[in-house]
């Protein structure tokens, strides 16, 4: 008899999938929003319960759906790192929708809020499956949700050039997408199973035999590659700007903090469990991922640098921290310790604090500077709204790495990691390259927002501001001041965290 | 404690001379400041030797007097050539204004001369050589023209590198040193230094030009002629007789009290250091002979003559040693004549250049006639006491070692003698003798101005008809130093 | 008892931040506050520095955060913590009075008296941190307490001149965290042990890469310590109000990247490992020759305060300089000039400062005659002057000589070249400093009788303090010889 708590995992996710399906049909936005937060909270504790249960154990187990026995069917693995992870993005995800609630009842129109939060749940149960699944149709079938929520969710703000940034991204993603199919259809052709744990056994006797290299050379970059476009992987990330930096706050911080991560981690999870890191480094695939990491640090800094719009420069940052996450990805093994890969997995939690309480303050600190959005006009407006400047301030120096904050230890063991290494000197140049760029965009902005505008300025947002927009706003306030206490937590009490990631990649 | 008196009681009463408004009071004072340092430097002389520390740097460096025999030596000429030209600055500078900054920093840098002589190490001395540069730079620019304020950096900048120089030089010195203190004879520990001969050589030849640019050797010397013609004529006689034994002074501590000549005599640096100051010698009174403007013909003249000391200093002979001191004296008695007489004439009838001289003897004859007698000394000519100083120099570089240095030096000194007195003499010549027609009315300046010039040219004479005493006593600091 | 440490700099952090949220209406009551926090502060600091030299540096050991076993934020305090910690303990105070009076000038002092409250508390985090994560996360935070300083005016030169230098010193720091990950690995512990704490075992194989690692972390230290080519930050800072540039800029904050070099020398890498290999080469040119460059150029900059901050870039690699001959004869001759010259830049800030308020003049032609009528201001900047320039027995004369010692007794070429550096360095500081005091005690030309007459001497809350620091600096020269044995004993690692 199976304990109570490995229902977990399966339970959230449906609960995740009902609540779209409830959200569809009711009338009003607020009623959906109420219920979606109900449930993603519902969510949090369950991923945690699960967490508290498998941690102090150490256990991971596998469940399977329905009666349909090993190799075929589907299951669902959890360990400790899975339930952190699925316990972090739902709270994020909550927090996210709280911080971001006035722009989205703002920017949504009240016909389609019901199918934005029906959205915003399916966009919750694919995460919460991509992080579950132990196989990998599953994996390809909550792709495909998740790229058209996603884009539901970017598309929700009604503008022209939302609507074409919407169009590239699903072009994207569904190019992303196409090729996983295809590496995932060619995997299945050339081992005859689905199942990850199958997988593993039959690519590791391919690999052993040297039969059908090609092919499993195909697949496993054709996987890599489209999981690698969703996730705005160098170079593949030119679309996203567009579309994070356009969409409404709660969105943008969605999609930025949460769904990009989905993919990486399932990406982790083929990497793992199915390929097996030594069999990846001997491909050369974990020095293309290292490269393509180092390389998107610099260019998304690089292109963050050139933007005046705050949304679209906080996108582009996006695109230089998910590069961090593939360079850890990419020092793979690395001398026997999985070092790398435990910094990722950090930096997936780091940031995906970060951006939603980037994203949430830049959105708060627009609505009070008249809705503007570029730097200039964004000057004092941190005296308008404290907490969102501060907000923004912490969730600066953190993506630029001052100690006391998330960013720091990232980048701290990002920096240990390569020293076990051979390639040693290049990622750290690298790190200490892109936290001179991350200074150089960041800086200026915080510099801006709390810098006392001159008085016609002020005068003027004073006069078209919509006072609406000024009056205190407790939700995002709650929000902002959690996000803020999290990246504080992951900076200074990360110790413990950084076990459970520890034991949860061994367990993997 | 009685060895501080000297330097501080014209220090301290300096300032007081800064601010008195009445013009009495203040010549009073500085009179008696001058009169009384006179006085204090002739009791620490006839004191038996002793030292004073004063203040510890670090470790075994501390900043310390002692009145020995170079200091009495030294402090007596200061003092005697200090209080003379004190009398004739009084109504000179009465006449060029601002008199209370003047004769302040006139007076306080008498006290920083005697901490200068009495200097018992490197330290100190590097410290008041640094101080006597300090307080002497308001002197040079008195005048308060653009003029004067380009020489005045000029005199900085020399000076303040020479002394950088030779501090370079003493920081690699230091670790070679039995004591930090000067000892006649020299305190190098001999083992250790004569693993490291070279670059010791090179250490002295460094401390040597640097010092020497206080003294107006090449290739150094530039800041002599720009900062002389500037300056108030009491400024430019105590710059040319006194500051530039200050520098002298100097390179005698170091070579003689911190090196030792027997460790010196031979080396490359002492042959270059000979030639550059034959060299200066010479081209000194060529550019002498060329200038046109009264001061800077002194000027040159004065880089010209110190290098006949610093011939006789390098020579590292006793006799030498004798000889330079000897030069030393004479000439600052000489030049100051010939500066204050130059002062005496521009302040009389405004003529700066020497063409515009003609008859001035008739206007100025005692002037004149003290211009002429100096003149004779600066030559060389018996019976005043430049010949005497030459002599000795003449014969000590005859014998002393290189052996090239012998003949050139003579020639040199030859012909610079009769460069002298080409740019001297017709001075004089065309002052008494102006030719025909010419008629000038007399105009002498007051007793003040006039009786310490007699003074010192009175003391030429002296000096030279009556040399033993004086002889003697160079001789005996001379033999001390071997 | 454990826990004293951490008085001295939460303190005046907690007081600075309470200031920048209550801000009082009353202009007493602030001064009061910030006097009284301020002086309490230093006393908190020098009865530390007096326990741990009585009991010992361990009996103080604090651990402010604790991440995990092996990395927390402690302090402790050691030889060099004492000098540094002393320094801006002592400093501190008397500046803030002189800034009481120069802020009424400048106006939002409650914004600026927060700052320098937190700065404080920063400053000593960085002089007792335990180690280097400690030090790494103080020097961090000492950039961002110190940006709203700079840029207090917030007109467009004080925004780029903040932006400069907070780009300036995160990325010097992001270069040394490299130093600090390489020690991490390679040591066996990141605390600060005298003699470095490189693992021999462990680094067998390794050296190039440490020595790169080591002249990549000195530079990036160096940045702070405006060594060339990153100095630039410094000149532009000096549009900061002149409390700024005089006690941060020219003591603790530009002291802080000096005093993060001799961690990571003394105390990190190990002077043993480095002496006669070609990092200390590099670093040791790259010292020699910002100390000509700065004095150079500050000859040739005719504002005041500008010149003022190119004289400490070539200061401080005298600093640098000493430090670089990895010797305990070196690390004396750094520890002393360091002391001497935070008091000595400090009073001439300062009198420019008061120049600056007294008669708005700010160039140096503006200067001429000034003299007579600010004679308080200018006579301590003379006396201040001279003591740069290496006057014995005034302060500038005993770091030079301790430096030029080491560098003699290093046998290191390339020492011997750095001594002609301080000599040209010695001939150009005097040259820069003495055309000040030269047009201000003897103008020349044509004056502005009228505009002068109505120039006087600031009013003794601003004279007092100078003529302390000036006092201070001369007694402090004069008590060299027990000093400079502290020291001695500090550098040969017996604290």
């Amino acid at each position: 008899m199976r304990p109570l708590w490995e229902n977990l995992p399966f339970l959230s996710i449906f609960l995740a999938i009902t609540a779209g399906i409830l959200c569809a049909v009711l009338r009003s936005g607020k009623a959906a929003w109420r219920l979606t937060m109900l449930t993603t909270a519902v969510n949090t504790l369950l991923s945690a319960v699960l967490l508290g249960c498998l941690w102090p154990a150490g256990l991971s187990f596998v469940y399977t759906m329905g009666r349909f026995a090993a190799p075929y069917g589907n299951a669902i693995k959890a360990g400790p790192l899975q339930a952190l992870l699925s316990a972090v993005f739902c709270a994020v995800l909550a927090l996210a929708l709280e911080g971001g609630k006035r722009d989205l009842f703002h920017d949504v129109s009240p016909a389609r809020q019901p199918l934005y939060f029906t959205m915003v749940n399916m966009t919750a149960a694919s995460l919460l499956a991509l992080t579950y699944t132990n196989d990998v149709f599953t994996g390809y079938v909550f792709i495909e949700i998740s790229t058209i929520s996603a884009c539901a969710l970017v598309m929700a703000r009604d503008t022209g050039p939302n609507l074409i940034a919407t169009i590239r991204y699903l072009f994207m993603s569904l190019l992303g997408s196409g090729l996983f199919l295809l590496g995932l259809t060619l995997l299945n052709g050339v081992t005859g199973y689905l199942l990850m744990p199958s997988l593993a056994e039959a690519v590791a006797a391919l690999a052993a035999s040297g039969q059908y290299r090609l092919p499993l050379t195909a697949a496993v970059g054709l996987m890599i590659a489209g999981l690698g476009i969703k996730s705005a992987m160098f170079p593949f990330h030119l679309w996203l700007p567009a579309a994070h930096g356009g969409a409404t706050t709660a969105s943008s911080a969605i999609l930025s903090g949460l769904v990009l991560k989905g993919y990486i981690v399932l990406l982790i999870v083929l990497m793992v469990r199915v390929f097996t890191l030594p069999l990846l480094e001997e491909m050369g695939v974990t020095n293309v991922l290292l490269i393509f990491g180092l390389l998107g640090m610099v260019a998304g800094s690089v292109s963050a640098i050139r933007e005046h719009h705050i949304k679209r420069m906080l996108a582009c940052s996006s695109v230089a921290q998910i590069g961090y996450i593939f360079m850890g990805l990419g020092l793979g093994l690395g001398f026997g310790t999985a070092a790398g890969l435990t910094a990722s997995c950090f930096h997936i939690l780091v940031h995906a604090c970060c951006k939603p309480l980037l994203f949430c303050c830049a959105g708060r600190l627009s609505a009070v500077s008249g809705h503007h959005r570029s730097l200039r006009n964004l000057r004092g407006s941190a005296y308008r709204d404290a907490v969102a400047g501060v907000g923004f301030t912490v969730g600066a120096l953190s993506m630029i790495g001052i100690p006391l904050f998330g960013g720091f230890v990232s980048k701290l063991y990002f920096a240990s990691a390569s020293l076990s290494s051979d390639k040693t000197a290049v990622v750290l140049l690298t790190i200490a390259l892109s936290t001179v760029l991350n200074a150089l965009y960041y800086v200026p902005a915080v510099l801006a927002i709390w810098e006392q505008p001159d008085e016609e300025l002020r005068l003027h947002i004073q006069e078209t501001a919509d006072p609406a927009a000024l009056a205190f706003d407790r939700s995002f306030t709650v929000s902002a001041l959690i996000l803020t206490a999290g990246v504080f937590v992951l900076g200074i009490l990360y110790h413990p965290i950084l076990n459970v990631i520890n034991s949860g990649v061994s367990l993997l | 404690m009685i060895l501080l008196l000297p330097i501080l009681l014209p220090v301290i009463g300096g300032c007081f001379v800064f601010r008195q408004k009445n013009e009495q009071a203040r010549d009073r004072l500085v009179l008696w400041l001058v009169g009384l340092t006179a006085a204090l430097t002739a009791l620490v002389c006839l004191l038996p030797v002793r030292t004073l520390q004063l203040t510890t740097i670090q470790g075994t460096m501390h900043l310390a007097l002692a009145n020995d025999g170079l200091a009495r030596f030294f402090m007596v000429l200061f003092t005697g050539i200090w209080a003379p030209v004190s009398v004739f600055s009084l109504p000179y500078i009465r006449h060029a204004g601002r008199e209370g900054q003047f004769l302040g920093f006139y007076t306080m840098t008498l006290g920083v001369l005697m901490g200068l002589c009495m200097a018992k190490n490197f330290v100190t001395l590097y410290m008041f050589f640094e101080m006597m540069t300090l307080l002497t730079l308001p002197l040079v620019l008195h005048n308060g023209t653009s003029a004067a304020r380009r020489a005045g950096f000029r005199y900085l900048g020399y000076s303040v590198f020479g002394a950088g120089m030779a501090l370079a030089g003493f920081f690699f010195l230091s670790y070679y040193l039995t004591t930090p203190d000067f000892c006649p004879g020299g305190a190098l520990d001999l083992p250790r230094a004569a693993l490291h001969r070279p670059l010791l050589i090179f250490v002295w030849f460094l401390m040597t030009v640097g010092f020497g640019a206080k003294a107006g050797m090449m290739p150094m010397q530039a800041w002599l002629p720009a900062a002389h013609p500037v300056a108030p004529a009491p400024a430019s006689a105590v710059l040319s007789g006194v500051v530039t034994k200050g520098g002298v002074l100097a390179i005698i501590r170091v070579t003689y009290y911190t090196f030792s000549p027997a460790y010196l005599a031979g080396s490359w640096a002492q042959s270059a250091l000979l030639a550059l100051a034959l060299c200066t010698v010479f081209t000194g009174s060529m550019l002498a002979l060329r200038e046109k403007q009264l001061k800077k013909r002194l000027a040159y003249s004065t880089v010209s003559q110190i290098s006949y000391v610093l011939l006789g200093l390098l020579l590292l002979s006793p006799d030498g040693v004798g000889a330079a001191l000897l030069q030393a004296v004479f000439h600052a008695v000489a030049k100051d004549t010939l500066f204050l007489a130059a002062g005496a004439i521009i302040m009389s009838t405004n003529f700066a250049r020497v063409d515009q001289l003609r008859g001035i003897g008739k206007r100025m004859p005692v002037t004149m006639a003290c211009f002429t007698a100096a003149s004779l000394s600066l030559i060389g000519i018996p019976p005043m006491s430049g010949f005497v100083s030459k002599w000795y120099l003449a014969s000590a570089a005859l014998e002393g070692a290189p052996p090239w240095a012998g003949p050139a030096a003579v020639s040199v000194l030859i012909v610079s003698a009769l460069l002298t007195a080409a740019y001297l003499l017709p001075v004089a010549a065309e002052g008494f003798f102006p030719g025909a027609g010419f008629i000038a009315e007399r105009r002498e300046v007051g007793r003040r101005m006039t009786v310490p010039m007699a003074v010192f040219s009175a003391a030429a004479l002296v000096l030279g008809l009556f040399p033993g005493p004086l002889l003697r006593w160079t001789a005996e600091l001379a033999a001390r130093l071997f | 008892m454990h826990q004293y440490l951490s008085l001295p700099i939460l303190f005046p952090v907690v007081m600075g931040l309470g200031l920048l949220v209550v801000r009082p209406a009353r202009k007493l009551a602030r001064s009061r506050y910030v006097m009284v926090s301020v002086v309490l502060t230093s006393l908190f600091a020098l009865l530390g520095i007096q326990m741990a030299y009585r009991y010992g540096g361990d009996a103080l050991v604090c651990v402010l955060v604790r991440f995990s076993a092996s990395f927390s934020i402690s302090l402790r305090i050691d030889g060099p913590s004492m000098v540094y910690g002393a320094l801006a303990a002592v400093l501190w105070p008397v500046v803030t009075v002189y800034s009481l009076e120069y802020m009424e000038h400048e106006g939002h002092e409650d914004r600026f008296f927060g700052f320098w409250l937190i700065s404080f508390g920063v400053v000593l985090g960085i002089a007792f941190a335990e180690d280097f994560l400690s030090l790494y996360f103080f020097y961090e935070l000492l950039t961002l307490s110190t940006l709203p300083l700079v840029m207090h005016s917030m007109d467009e030169k004080a925004r780029y001149a903040g932006r400069k230098y907070v780009l300036y010193s995160l990325s010097g720091a992001a270069f040394a965290f490299i130093g600090i990950v390489f020690l991490l690995n390679f040591g066996t512990t990141l605390d600060f042990t005298y003699g470095g704490v490189l693992d021999p075992a462990r680094i067998a194989g390794n050296e190039t890469t440490l020595l790169w690692v080591f002249v990549c972390a000195f530079f990036g230290f160096g940045v702070k310590a405006a060594v060339f080519p990153f100095h630039g930050w410094l000149p532009d800072a000096s549009v900061a109000p002149t409390p700024v540039s005089a006690l941060l800029h020219a003591a603790a904050v530009v002291k802080a990247g000096a005093f993060a070099v001799i961690r990571l020398i003394y105390y990190g890498f190990g002077p043993d490992f480095l002496r006669g290999t070609f990092a200390q080469t590099i670093v040791m040119a790259a010292a020699a020759v910002t100390i000509v460059y700065g004095s150079a150029r500050a000859l040739r900059t005719p504002h005041l305060k500008r010149r003022l901050a190119f004289s400490t870039v070539s200061n401080l690699s005298y600093i640098l300089f000493a430090l670089t001959l990895m010797s305990p004869a070196g690390l004396t001759g750094a520890l002393t000039h360091m002391v001497y010259h935070a008091v000595i830049k400090i009073t001439l800030f300062c009198c420019a400062g008061s120049i600056i308020v007294g008669s708005g003049r700010e160039y140096v032609y503006e200067l001429e005659g000034l003299g007579q009528r600010m004679p308080a201001v200018f006579g301590c900047f003379t006396v201040s002057a001279l003591a740069l320039i290496g006057l014995p027995p005034l302060g500038g004369f005993a770091g030079k000589w301790m430096i030029a010692s080491a560098a003699v007794e290093s046998l290191n070429p390339l020492a011997y070249a750095g001594i002609g550096a301080l000599i040209l360095s010695t001939l150009l500081t005097t040259l820069y400093l003495m055309t000040i005091v030269v047009r201000a005690w003897f103008p020349v030309g044509e004056l502005d009788t009228a505009a002068l007459a109505r120039l006087r001497d600031p009013g003794p809350r601003m004279t007092v303090p100078l003529a302390a620091l000036t006092v201070l600096g001369t007694a402090l020269a004069l008590a060299s010889g027990p000093l400079i044995r502290f020291l001695w004993a500090v550098a040969h690692g017996s604290l």
